[in-house]
């Protein structure tokens, strides 16, 4: 080929990616953003053909079993309903009880149900998509936390119109302020390098060497940072090392990452 | 024209595809199309369009999988473009191979396209590595999970290429474009 078009588009090129590599933090993620919207009506019809296809694969029910579904179903929504009911009434006299005692109001979440719609496909990101956006009510700057009914899941990173990319708490990124039940040690998890949503590999650092966890033990979201609320399950601790500064505890998730379907997106706070 | 502009469909929907491939066992490697495509095209087109090739798939595997935004610095980790600068260094070498290519020769040619598939994703664990935690020391951790996830991906690439190498020389025709003039039995005396 000849150098009169080779070296003008070599120099295309350079200049190119360049202009692509000084773009700042706030453009990079608005291309982030635009992309993913792009991407996401395909991610989200090829998710619901995969349910699809999964769904006839585990086979069909006869209407007998659907018929018993249905029946315990009912039964457990009516249950849930009432203890939502009794709990959001105990939950209003808390807030009376601590606004006496002169206590900050706890803050009451919503929550915005949210389905998956794509895994990342990076082999050292722990990353989902899911089938929310800003149109939806997310932050356009993320950053909320995300969870479902047994515990946290991660965050939201990257926010188009219809859908956003949530960062889980196997992520080596995504650091979460934590304490363990029964004790006063507080740490940051995070993950490991090698985990992902198959095997997650979540650990909790910087608790002192004297903390002598054990097996079993509850570790919940602190409340301090401010990205995420306070009291929701993120894990049990699996084992107790003690490091050369300080000790540290690796942990099993709450949540069954892999085989996640839906989520719920922390929104907001009501009070 | 119309044979890049396949091309970047397919690298496309080669990304959407990959979204719905998950981990595989024992130690997490990814089946990764995009890569295989790109280097496909690295053989098939000119330098012009190799460049601009790896200019559009390293910008849409940045903005979809790479680059994480950390809040607190209001910094990247891993900037948008960085994987356009690898593969366009990879397609360079792919393209020092286009000759034999266009005499229809392929077998080196899937090797190496598995090859610079593990060398993206040793690129990547590198690039965060050392820009991961700018608070602590950089730990290179390379066990034997590391290695399989890097050689896997090359492994499971150079699997995939002879099928996508077919079906894209197969497409390129359809397309009126023809990857190989210089196989046996077409050059013409």
């Amino acid at each position: 080929m000849s150098r009169r078009i080779v070296i003008p588009s070599v120099a295309a090129f350079i200049v190119l990616v360049g202009l692509i590599l000084i773009l700042s933090p706030h453009n990079m993620r608005r291309v982030q953003a635009g992309f993913l919207g792009l991407i996401s009506p395909f991610l989200k019809t090829g998710s619901t053909v995969e349910k699809k296809f999964r769904e006839f694969r585990e086979g069909l029910k006869t209407l007998d079993q659907l018929e018993a579904d249905n029946k315990r179903l009912s039964i457990a929504n009516k249950d849930l309903s009432a203890t939502n009911q009794t709990l959001r009434g105990l939950e209003a006299e808390n807030n009376q009880l601590r606004k006496a005692l002169q206590y900050r109001e706890r803050a009451v979440f919503t929550l915005k149900p949210a389905r998956i719609i794509g895994r990342d496909a990076s082999t050292w990101y722990n990353k989902i998509v899911i089938d929310r956006g800003s149109e939806d009510g997310l932050a356009k700057e993320g950053d909320q936390p995300v969870l479902t009914e047994a515990g946290l899941v991660g965050k939201t990173t990257v926010v188009s119109d219809h859908s956003a990319t949530v960062v889980l708490i196997a992520d080596e990124t995504c650091k979460v302020a934590g304490n363990v039940e029964g004790t006063r040690e507080q740490g940051i998890i995070k993950g490991e390098r090698m985990s992902n949503s198959r095997t997650p590999s979540v650990g909790l650092n910087f608790i002192s060497k004297q903390a002598n966890l054990q097996p079993g033990q509850n570790v919940y979201t602190s409340g301090t940072g401010g990205v995420f609320p306070g009291g929701v399950l993120i894990g049990q601790v699996k084992e107790f090392k003690v490091k050369e500064l300080d000790g540290y505890a690796s942990l099993i998730p709450a949540v069954d990452l892999a085989t996640l379907e839906d989520v719920f997106v922390v929104v907001g706070k009501t009070k | 024209m119309r044979f890049f502009a396949l091309l970047c469909v397919a690298m496309f929907a080669g990304l959407v595809g990959q979204h719905f491939i998950g981990p595989l066992p024992p130690y997490g490697a990814r089946v990764l199309l995009l890569p295989v495509i790109m280097f496909y095209g690295a053989l098939a087109l000119p330098v012009p369009g190799m460049l601009a090739l790896a200019l559009c798939g390293g910008l849409m595997w940045d903005a979809l999988h790479v680059q994480v935004i950390l809040p607190e610095e209001n910094s990247v980790e891993v900037a948008l473009g960085w994987s356009i600068v690898l593969y366009a260094v990879l397609g360079t070498l792919m393209s020092g191979f286009r000759p034999l290519f266009q005499r229809g020769r392929w077998e080196i040619h899937c090797l190496l396209s598995g090859v610079c598939t593990s060398v993206i994703v040793l690129a990547e664990y590198l690039m965060r590595t050392f820009r991961a935690d700018p608070d602590n020391p950089v730990v290179l951790i390379f066990n034997q999970e590391i290695w399989w996830r890097i050689g896997g991906a090359g492994m499971i690439a150079a699997m995939l290429s002879p099928l996508f190498f077919f079906a894209l020389n197969y497409l390129a025709f359809l397309v009126g474009h023809d990857p190989q003039p210089a196989r046996k039995g077409r050059a013409t005396t």
